[in-house]
């Protein structure tokens, strides 16, 4: 592929001013939905082009640019989307999540602790969180303007009536600056802690949906719950990573023949973990 | 004074100048014959006091269900003021509800008013189970500690005389008359200090009614909250209220103590739906 | 002014009520016309006169059950500004009948599903007695009018025409009151009842309370009336 005739970047200088704009307003109201004019995008929509044109509307030659699928470096569409950035781009990648400027990411938030000059890039399928709750959009809206969430907190109360607490596993819903309700896209619970004071800008695209919103550094976010019960993340106690024996981070549960294994989702913590291992020993 | 209402009129349509004037109980019309907007309601004014209960009578399309819908904000109103007990603005003046900030209108039907539904499912959230229903609208008003909600929830689910044991199902998996008590123990759930009922016994079998309007009754007189209920039928409106307004084409014609109006009717509106009685 | 108004309880002046009848083509049917008496606190005050007079239509129209047309209806209360009940707003007058004055109607208007001692205790439970104190007085009430306590848990609509009158006037007179109107007291029941519920009133009397009350048998009002209103038929 010849990056000759392409502007930096993909697109043009107009385009990325529009998507600029509604990141600022998404900034500068943390958790609101601002609704933008998504791209049509060399992949298809759903497959992450909501990360992508934040990425592309922010990314410069400077920036080292670091993207992950479910945490893993190496999966598939996070291999496609490094590749389509830096051929539009030129600039350097990395899997070192201490070193990449952009974290472009789908499912997890890095387990190594971000910085200041770093911004997280989500990946997002569904923006509005009250989808769930109420279809009409014109509701949502006003909702989210009187923070009017009962009918979120209606659906705790029943799983905890019915099941003792949340059955949600993914996408649970967090308050951002003690006002608006958002979807912190399909990490699961045990990223929700990470969004809360994180140094790191934390920017959410979606793509299909048209729509894009921010955490911005060191902001408080909460996941929603009761005052009197616990937030509970995934329980790992027990186990830990087969391969670099990480045993206080996110495990993917892998179905084998021979049993259930457990690995670390974030590769890049478990290479750094086995070299240390290995440096050590 | 709790409630009062002050030339709340409901123009559904473009309205001109000419839609109040042409229109109500001396024009016997609710559409306006110049610009065809359909007048609901008609330059209405009214009182409720603390512990009142006021019935609003007249047949189907005097009006009288936009009546409620504009008290409880689930319709804007075309003209008019609306006041309620403490609703005050900066300088502690009174203030008309209407022009509340969203946030506080919400505050306002969420704590000081409920609404019942003649249709459960204008009411009840079908997608939420009984105790679901209920616990909205104690999260609407503010709790957040799930014991006290549930606490709470069990406590009015008690008060409608259902068994505790049914408070996680679905308001599909209910009859009609307990659709009607859900609804009676979420609109409760907050202790509103009025309480809206629109034909809340309407297409309930007698048995059922009878029941459900002695529990209104005996609730209203343990917790104390005033009440609008509207009602065609006479036998309700005898049975619940003290006062009694009557409703023809969005306007007012008559308004007296409830056994006045049925003993003794002024107008000849209200005369023709007593004598209608069966 | 005010120590003339002091001396009555009640004052009726040039009351008159009629009806309009818009659906019969607004025929006009007189119920009473020029109707004047007062009375004190402690008196009773009988109305008599032929059926159709406007008796009990002058009662109602005291209990503003009806609308007056003309006259006023003065009404001296004990710590409170006097009230013309022809004419004071109806949020008063519900105040009053849930204190102050009492209707002890001719038919027992009550619901099926309320028993004879709920539906007596009641008066009392409303104005904020306790309903455990407040049953034990209806039981009172009852007993002292000679109903037999195994009805007390049964509904009064299935009592005969005598028991149901004692019921209503047990509901109409066990809150204390100060003014009580009642439709023919004693027109269903027999000497014996007639007597126990005319010391009833009796006692009432004694305790200051003002009445007026329809009675047809001359002898009755010769023994319990303090004054006597004769109405007319009236004629158009």
């Amino acid at each position: 592929m010849t990056t000759d005739n392409i502007t930096f970047g993909f697109f043009d200088e107009d385009a990325k001013k529009e998507i600029r704009r509604a990141m600022l307003k998404a900034v500068a109201l943390p958790g609101y939905i601002v609704p933008f004019a998504s791209r049509e995008m060399p992949i298809a929509r759903g497959w992450g082009t909501g990360g992508l044109q934040v990425t592309l509307s922010l990314i410069t030659d400077k920036d080292q640019l670091k993207i992950i699928d479910q945490g893993c470096d190496g999966s598939v569409n996070a291999v496609n989307i490094r590749d389509f950035i830096v051929s539009v781009t030129g600039v350097e990648e990395t899997t070192a999540t201490p070193d990449a400027t952009i974290i472009q990411t789908r499912h997890r938030v890095p387990e190594y602790p971000l910085s200041e000059n770093q911004t997280l890039v989500y990946q997002v399928p569904y923006p509005e969180v009250l989808t769930t709750v109420e279809p009409d959009t014109a509701r949502q809206k006003e909702m989210h303007a009187n923070v009017d969430y009962a009918k979120l907190w209606v659906l705790l109360y029943e799983d905890t009536a019915q099941f003792g607490d949340s059955r949600i596993s993914s996408r649970y819903p967090v308050v951002v600056n003690n006002h608006y309700v958002m979807d912190p896209s399909p990490i699961p619970k045990f990223d929700i802690p990470k969004l809360s004071d994180n140094p790191a800008l934390q920017i959410f695209g979606a793509g299909r949906e048209k729509r894009i919103y921010a955490i911005p550094p060191y902001t408080d976010v909460k996941p929603l719950k009761f005052s009197d019960r616990e937030f509970a993340i995934e329980d790992f106690s027990g186990k830990a990573c087969e391969r670099c024996g990480s045993e206080d981070v996110f495990l993917d549960e892998v179905h084998l023949d021979d049993g259930v294994h457990f690995f670390c989702s974030d590769t890049y913590h478990c290479d750094t973990h086995l070299k240390e291992d290995r440096g050590a020993a | 004074m709790l409630l009062e209402l002050k030339n709340v009129s409901k123009i559904f349509g473009s309205g001109c100048n000419n839609c109040l004037p042409e229109t109500g109980e001396q024009a016997d019309r609710a559409i306006c014959p110049v610009c065809h907007s359909v007048v609901a309601v008609n330059d209405v004014s009214l009182k409720v006091k603390d512990k009142e209960i006021l019935g609003v009578v007249g047949e189907s399309g005097s009006g009288k269900s936009t009546l409620l819908q504009l008290i409880f904000q689930d319709q804007p109103v075309s003209e008019g003021t609306i006041f309620f007990n403490g609703i005050k603005d900066r300088e502690g003046n009174n203030c008309n509800i209407l022009e509340l900030p969203p946030a506080r209108k919400a505050w306002l039907r969420n704590h000081e008013m409920s609404m019942i539904y003649q249709n459960p499912h204008l009411g009840l959230n079908f997608n939420f189970s009984a105790g679901g229903n209920i616990a909205e609208k104690i999260l609407g008003a503010g709790e957040k500690r799930y014991e006290v909600i549930r606490d709470q929830a069990l406590y009015y689910f008690g008060k409608i005389e259902m068994p505790r044991s049914r408070i996680d199902d679905y308001p599909d998996n209910f009859s009609g008359g307990q659709q009607q008590r859900i609804q009676i123990a979420k609109a409760l759930s907050s202790s509103p200090r009025l309480l809206l009922l629109d034909e809340p016994t309407t297409g309930l079998d007698v048995s059922v009614q009878a029941r459900i309007l002695d529990l209104i009754k005996a609730l209203q007189y343990e917790m104390g909250f005033s009440m609008i209920v509207v009602s065609h039928d006479l036998g309700v409106i005898n049975h619940l209220t003290d006062l009694t307004l009557v409703m023809k084409n969005g306007s007012l014609v008559e308004y007296g103590l409830t056994d006045q109006i049925l003993e003794d009717p002024q107008h000849p509106y209200t005369q023709l739906l007593v004598s209608s009685k069966l | 002014m005010s120590a003339f108004n002091h001396r009555y309880k009640l004052k009726v002046e040039a009351l008159g009520k009629s009806f309009t009848l818009h659906n019969r083509g607004g025929v006009r049917v007189q119920g009473f016309e020029n109707v004047n008496f007062s009375l004190r606190c402690g008196e009773l005050l009988a109305l008599h006169g032929p059926s159709g007079a406007g008796k009990s239509s002058i009662l109602k129209t005291i209990f503003r059950t009806y609308l007056a047309d003309s006259g006023s209806i003065r009404f001296h209360r004990n710590n409170n500004p006097e009230v013309d009940l022809a004419s004071c707003p109806e949020s008063h007058v519900l105040d009053l009948r849930r204190r102050e004055i009492g209707f002890v109607t001719q038919f027992l208007k009550i619901l099926p599903r309320v028993s004879a001692l709920d539906a007596v205790a009641y008066p009392l439970i409303e104005i904020g007695t306790d309903e455990e104190q407040a049953k034990e007085e209806a039981r009172k009430m009852l007993t002292q009018l000679g109903i037999r306590e195994e009805l007390f848990k049964l509904s009064p609509l299935t009592f005969s025409g005598g028991e149901q009158q004692r019921v209503n006037i047990a509901r109409g007179i066990i809150a204390p009151k100060e003014l009580i109107l009642l439709d023919e007291p004693t027109a269903s029941l027999d000497q014996k009842s007639s007597e126990v519920v005319l010391r009833l009133l009796d006692q009432l009397k004694q305790r200051n309370i003002a009445m007026i009350a329809i009675f047809h048998d001359q002898r009755k009002i010769e023994q319990i009336a303090d004054v006597a209103v004769a109405i007319g038929r009236n004629e158009i």
